[in-house]
């Protein structure tokens, strides 16, 4: 036990040591946040400014979608450049007074739209004298970029709410009736049977409540996946680095193996620790901070009281902890065995492969297992051990029927045993072999064998 | 020191190993006496790193018995035993006091005191301002100086060490051989392969030789010189031609001018053949008899299957 308990130590604290360990953990939820935020950033930050024209022949329109433009433009200006806009309206009046029909107008601004430069055009709008509601004449929208319809998107959809006032008029309505007509809402309360009698309504806390097992999901796949390749590594450097001869001159195989595991258990738990401690402290400093201007509770405080209320009262985080362990074990001891069978990472490239797959199918399940938690799919897979900690703590907010529970979980830890037995005889084999790593016919032949 | 207890230190009784149908090692039997310096020789694949692995409980044999410091098997007495093995290696992030602490700690020792150690040893060894550094810092020869010191820094009883001294250069060579002497100074009794016959000739209070899986020789070092018959070494201004014709002599061989070798069938006294000389009246200018070497006998005894192994 002691031995098991020292190589347990120096796994933990040598990873744990490590500033890499702390920049990845710190580094994840910023990533998680980027990725979340970097497309909007990105598409503000890197998209030029779009020049257009409007060539309105019927002297109705222009006016109407230059203000809902800008209107569109003002809201979402890059407030570190002011100056810099999203559309950019270019002067045509000239041409238009002129009289300058159609066909020639499109032959210039042709030219225009494939020119390059800052100040390129980027599309033109050539609004028909004879465009309005009920006529067959249409707008035609010049732009050599079909990927980007953000503005004929715009343009389209203010001429559409136009057309309809328009049509409200000539049928006699009176606008602001129009309008409260269309501001009506549908009054709808949420309502679950599974809560208490006179607490059914549903509110933020719920929603979160139903939705937090698929974030509890996506860290445990993101931590077994992270410790599991821990794992991996360091046994292929005690291997490579012939340590493993050593260690065993001292320790049983089966210590060796399970100091390992629990090492970096607790490695992941640090992991783990670290991050829903953090979501804790951050909503908790939050409901705080809201508690201070008295009565404004509602609103933006909800979301963190929420969190906390369901960090504190919920029995996710238990349910988290033992699917965690066991996810753990199983993944780790199959990453562990992997380990011990090569020599060099680029020989368990060819073994992590198809482990990839197996671990990418929960993830590929996770958008739906919430939406129909007790249905056939989600009660299917429960029952495959290598997901069942995946898929039930998916399930855990919709109470799933105890027998399935228990079940799934009676399969899971004998499935685990069987697993820890075979890669334990595997390992202790493995582990002192140099060379290619052995076929699969060989590692039956190991489960066979009683000893090295 | 340590009173020696009445068993040996280690004792193999019809040790066998076999890898599916290949005989690794077969009905190994030798015994080590407790506090002496014990040379386990072979050429490459000879099965020497087999043994060792099975005295460590890091193999099983598949048939025969094994005494470790008095048990059956060396589980009970793990704390006792210390190991260096033949492909050496190191945690290349850890510090170098810290390895050799954490080494001594799976032996049982507590963690103030293997810290402690691990300083101590790396101070007496030359290494002490190498204590901080990390592992991947050190020279090849300091990381192999730091795995012999983790190997014994729990001060074991019994120390295995395989194939020590390849890789160091001569003066670590010295070095690791005064440790080794201090060891047995200090009562421990000391197992070590090796194919290079200078450490063992000068190391070893007793031999095993060991070829193909099996043993050739087991004995002191003069034992093993008796293995082969001495040879003479003469000058002389004549020629030494009459000498040929003698029973006892196998081969007379000119060595430089003036200069001779003689070989002699098993058993001869050398010096029957100065009688001889004196007897053909063959002057000589000078007459001596070579004991045979270690690397001689090592070369007789397993010369064929190391030939035939390297292949």
């Amino acid at each position: 036990m002691r031995r098991t308990f020292l190589i347990a130590q120096r796994e933990f604290l040598e990873n744990v040591k490590t500033k890499g360990f702390w920049l990845g953990i710190l580094f994840f939820p910023v990533i998680l946040v980027a990725s979340a935020m970097l497309p909007g950033f990105i598409a503000r930050k890197a998209t030029s400014t779009r020049n257009y024209v409007i060539a309105d022949f019927s002297g109705r329109y222009e006016a109407v979608l230059v203000a809902a433009i800008n209107a569109r433009d003002r809201s979402r200006i890059d407030p570190t450049s002011p100056q810099r806009r999203r559309f950019q309206q270019l002067p045509l009046h000239a041409e238009i007074a002129s009289g300058t029909n159609v066909a020639a107008l499109e032959a210039r601004l042709r030219t225009q739209l494939l020119a390059g430069g800052s100040n390129r055009l980027f599309a033109a709008f050539i609004i028909p004298a004879d465009f309005g509601p009920g006529r067959t004449n249409a707008i035609r929208y010049w732009c050599a970029n079909q990927a980007d319809t953000d503005l004929r998107d715009l343009v389209e959809r203010t001429l559409r709410t136009d057309f309809r006032r328009q049509e409200y008029g000539r049928l006699g309505l009176d606008p602001r009736v129009v309008e409260q007509t269309e501001a009506l809402r549908v009054p709808l309360i949420d309502l679950n049977p599974n809560k208490a009698a006179g607490t059914e309504r549903v509110g933020l806390a719920d929603q979160l409540n139903q939705w937090a097992p698929s974030v509890f999901v996506y860290l445990l796949w993101v931590s077994i996946f992270a410790v599991s390749q821990m794992l991996l590594n360091s046994v292929i450097e005690e291997k490579s680095n012939r340590l493993i001869e050593v260690l065993l001159s001292s320790v049983t195989p089966g210590q060796f193996m399970m100091g390992k595991l629990t090492g970096i258990a607790a490695v992941g738990w640090v992991m783990l620790a670290s991050w829903l401690g953090s979501l804790f402290a951050v909503a908790y400093w939050q409901t705080q901070g809201m508690a201070a201007p008295a009565g404004a509770g509602s609103g933006v405080g909800e979301l963190p009281r929420a969190i906390v209320g369901l960090l504190q009262s919920s029995w996710l985080l238990p349910a988290f902890g033992f699917y965690f362990l066991c996810g753990y074990v199983l993944y780790a001891a199959i990453f562990l065995t992997i380990g011990s069978l090569c020599n060099t990472i680029k020989e368990a490239q060819n073994f992590m492969g198809p482990m990839m797959m197996v671990l990418m199918f929960p993830l590929f399940l996770m958008p739906f297992i919430p939406r129909d938690p007790n249905g056939p799919l989600a009660s299917v897979v429960s029952w495959i051990p290598l997901y069942t900690p995946f898929v039930m703590m998916n399930r855990v907010a919709a109470h799933p029927p105890l027998w399935q529970v228990l079940g799934t979980t009676l399969v899971l830890l004998g499935f685990i045993a069987l697993v820890l037995w075979g890669c334990g005889r595997i390992f202790r084999i493995a582990i002192l072999r140099t060379g290619q790593p052995p076929r699969v016919r060989e590692l039956l032949r190991w489960l066979g064998r009683s000893s090295g | 020191m340590i009173a020696p207890p009445p068993c040996p230190a280690l004792e193999l009784r019809a040790v066998s190993k076999f890898y599916g149908d290949f005989p690794a090692v077969r009905e190994l039997s030798f015994a080590v006496p407790t506090g002496c310096i014990f040379g386990f020789l072979g050429p490459n694949g000879a099965g020497k790193t087999t043994s060792l692995r099975m005295i460590l409980d890091i193999l099983r044999p598949t048939s025969g018995t094994l005494s470790v410091l008095g048990s059956p098997s060396v589980a009970a007495v793990r704390d006792r035993v210390g190991y260096l093995p033949e492909e050496k290696g190191l945690y290349k992030k850890m510090r170098a006091w810290s390895v050799i602490a954490y080494f001594a700690t799976l032996k049982g020792m507590p963690a103030a005191l293997a810290k402690r150690r691990a300083y101590e040893l790396l101070e007496r060894h030359g290494l002490g301002q190498f204590s901080e550094a990390r592992t991947e810092a050190l020279s090849k020869g300091m990381s192999q100086k730091v795995q012999v010191l983790a190997s014994v820094a729990h001060d074991p009883e019994l120390v295995i060490l395989d194939e020590p001294f390849s890789g160091l250069d001569p003066v670590n060579q010295g070095v690791l051989e005064e440790l080794v002497q201090d060891l047995k100074a200090r009562g421990r009794t000391v197992i070590f392969s090796t194919h290079v016959m200078q450490h063992a000739e000068r190391l070893c209070d007793r031999l095993l030789v060991l070829a193909r899986g099996q043993k050739c020789f087991e004995g002191s070092v003069d034992d093993a010189r008796r293995v082969l018959t001495p040879k003479v070494q003469l000058t002389t201004d004549h020629d030494p031609a009459p000498l040929r014709a003698l029973p006892e002599v196998r081969r007379v061989a000119a060595t430089g001018p003036g200069a001779w070798e003689i070989d002699l069938h098993p058993g001869v006294d050398p010096q029957s053949v100065l009688a001889n000389c004196f007897r053909l009246n063959l002057p000589l200018r000078s007459f001596a008899v070579l004991q045979p070497s270690l690397h001689d006998v090592f070369v007789h005894l397993v010369g064929p299957e190391a030939r035939q192994a390297g292949r």
